[in-house]
């Protein structure tokens, strides 16, 4: 129970597309401990965000079992999954993916209003968030009024409202310049370090991957190769 | 997710939707102003036919000849028969032997009967036709409820005097008639003694000039001598006026040796004429009320068009919401508010544009069935209101529930990647 907090067992999924059974992962084995720093590697096409949605909790797997806490995500309910998905997980996108009629403010009150958190809280906690990725002047500013950095930056702001457990991040460096993909990451890997958060990426950048304290290469769904980074690990 | 909050997303999303999504309102805008403005409609009508009918009192009974019309609802209220003079000439007038059997039915408080016809009436020079009722003064003044403006009721010694119809008064004439004029009726001198007071529309004596029922015998044509148009009876019981029109009936049936088949009167009440007009407003009403709830329904069908685009053009979004932690119960909570208001906001813009149409039919002194030309009436009360509001957020939400239903199953991985 204890010993991990993600736990995939001989995953795999298969996208059905009409007549073809299109196997996307296959017999994925793999542990990630509670505040480790992950990072997923692979060329495109290789599993990396069917791998990242299942641990999720975005989709189900179609063979195998993934265990979150110690439980099988396929014992959940969906309102289960979604309450999981609220809770204890944070999603940062490529896309960032925020609500475009929403102010930033709003976009990072969205997760705890769904857990019901009460208003004046939780915009207290959102302004708070905000600040810490550095956007208190921007509070009000619409998606679309934001730079593609300070989109991500809200995006992760928002992942981090509810105070997740684990943070998914699916490229999130890769629509942006590498200036601001390094001030992204330096937030990701600040959360990793001071609030011992699991982070879970998925990146192409060979620079970014050398943060994580371990690599896995995916490769036509199956994991190529396992490398760990301990001088990181050591530094910090 | 607390209602509030599903709520201000709802509002969220329809503040941000487009000029197309807010077109679709029109079918609910226009179908509910056309719900108000016909409730209105019906409401007031409904209204008139009860104070004008029921002003009368639901204690008088009218006989009148002519039983082989069958319909007696449209021939105007109990003992003010206007302008029935052409049909009482084909049927066997009533007499004072009919009188006298009616008083002998159980329950009667007060019988009057009159005679009518139309007659020339000159005054400064002008001429006009008017319908002539001739009473017995003192009943007369004992079961009217029309009301005096100026001047007195006719007293029993009086002959050539007259009262005049508010109506007729104020508008037949250019100088209109006041109290202690001369007016001349088919040749004969009389003075005005009263004015009554404005009756209304519908019925009363607005149209009419009363006068001691021996005048006017002696004034309009084709009145024979003992023969009436027509006999009021005013029951001493409300409850009893069922059973005194049986009775009178039967006892009238008798006296004049006919038979169902062969009756030459009629016989109604102030209750039964306020029923008859009465399903009749109310089929109206009905009528109209069922085209206005097609368009409606037309309205609905748009709104629910609009709702699956919306849901349709918001996909991702919803991908996005379940991806931080909605629970499908508020994804669907947000559509369906969504839509609910998009049904408030018509109803509302309905509301203020069938309020608008309704009060502005009176002024257009539209008049619905002959109704004496005094406009139509139409009333809106706040149950009208607050129904049509009702009305228009279900019917906005029956709309949204495929639409939000559809939305809250979505899958999480396909809806966010939708583009
Ligand atoms: N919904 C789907 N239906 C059918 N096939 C799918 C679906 N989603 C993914 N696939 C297939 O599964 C495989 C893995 O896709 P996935 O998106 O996980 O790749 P990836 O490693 O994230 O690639 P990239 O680096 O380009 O994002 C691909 O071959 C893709 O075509
Ligand atoms: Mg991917």
């Amino acid at each position: 129970m204890e010993s991990h907090l993600i736990k995939l067992e001989n995953v795999w999924k298969i996208y059905q597309m009409g007549d073809v059974q299109v196997p996307a992962l296959r017999g994925i084995d793999l542990e990630v401990e509670k505040g480790e720093f992950l990072a997923i590697a692979g060329s495109s096409g290789s599993g990396k965000s069917t791998m990242m949605n299942l641990i999720g909790c975005l989709d189900l797997p179609s063979k195998g079992r993934i265990f979150l806490g110690g439980n099988d995500i396929a014992s959940f309910g969906e309102s289960q999954l979604a309450q999981i998905r609220g809770r204890k997980i944070g999603f940062v996108f490529q896309q960032f993916n925020l609500i475009p009629t929403l102010t930033a403010l709003e976009n990072v009150m969205l997760p705890l209003e769904f857990q019901d958190v009460d208003t004046s809280k939780a915009r207290k906690k959102a302004l708070e968030i905000l600040n810490l990725v550095g956007l208190s002047d921007r509070v009000h500013h619409l998606p679309s009024q934001l730079s593609g950095g300070q989109q991500q930056r809200v995006a992760i702001a928002r992942a981090l409202a509810v105070d997740p457990e684990i943070i998914l991040a699916d490229e999130p460096t890769g629509n942006l310049d590498s200036k601001t993909g390094a001030f992204i990451m330096d937030l990701l890997s600040g959360v990793h370090r001071e609030d011992s958060k699991s982070v879970i990426m998925v990146t192409h950048d060979f620079h970014l991957v050398k943060r994580a304290d371990r690599i896995v290469y995916l490769k036509d769904g199956e994991i190529e190769r396992i490398e760990h980074n301990h001088k990181e690990q050591g530094g910090a | 997710m607390k209602v509030r909050k599903s709520l201000r997303l709802a509002v969220n999303i329809l503040v941000h939707s487009k000029l197309r999504s807010w077109l679709t309102i029109i079918g609910i805008v226009i179908g509910i102003a056309a719900v108000v403005a016909i409730v209105s409609i019906g409401a007031g009508l409904q209204q008139d036919v009860e104070s004008h009918l029921g002003g009368l009192g639901a204690d008088l009974i009218t006989i009148s000849p002519g039983g082989g019309r069958a319909s007696a609802g449209f021939r105007g209220p109990p003992g003010h028969e206007q302008g029935s003079t052409a049909t009482s000439t084909d049927a066997e007038n009533l007499t004072k032997k009919d009188v006298q059997v009616l008083q002998s039915v159980d329950g009667v408080a007060l019988i009057q009967a009159t005679v009518s016809g139309q007659g020339e009436v000159y005054y400064l020079g002008e001429k006009a036709s008017v319908s002539i009722e001739g009473v017995d003064p003192l009943v007369w003044k004992e079961m009217t409820t029309s009301e005096l403006a100026s001047g007195r009721f006719l007293g029993p010694s009086d002959y050539n005097v007259v009262i005049v119809g508010n109506s007729i008064a104020e508008n037949t004439f250019k100088q209109p008639l006041t109290v202690n004029r001369m007016i001349t009726i088919e040749d004969k001198p009389f003075r005005i003694v009263g004015i009554l007071q404005e009756s209304g529309g519908f019925g009363g004596d607005d149209r009419s000039i009363i006068m001691p029922i021996d005048a006017a015998r002696d004034t309009l044509e084709d009145v024979g001598e003992e023969e009436f148009d027509s006999i009021t009876i005013k029951a001493a019981n409300t409850d009893d006026v069922e059973q005194i029109m049986e009775e009178a009936e039967q006892k009238l049936l008798i006296s004049r040796h006919l038979t169902e088949d062969t009756k030459d009167f009629r016989i109604s009440s102030s209750q039964s004429t306020l029923e008859t007009m009465s399903d009749i407003t109310q089929t109206i009403s009905s009528f109209l009320t069922a085209i206005a709830a097609v368009s409606l329904l037309v309205g609905s069908v748009g709104i629910a068009n609009t709702m699956f685009t919306s849901v349709l053009e918001k996909t991702k979004e919803i991908g996005i919401m379940k991806a931080i932690g909605a629970k499908n119960g508020d994804i669907m909570m947000i559509f369906l508010l969504n839509s609910a208001i998009v049904g408030l906001v018509g109803g509302l813009l309905g509301i203020g544009l069938g309020t608008g149409i309704s009060s502005l039919l009176p002024l257009l002194g539209m008049g619905i069935m002959g109704m004496g030309g005094a406009g139509m009436t139409t009333v809106i009360t706040p149950l009208l209101l607050i129904g049509a509001l009702l009305l228009s957020m279900g019917i906005g939400m029956a709309a949204g529930v495929i639409p939000a239903y559809r939305a809250s199953k979505l899958k999480p991985v396909d809806a966010l990647r939708y583009e």
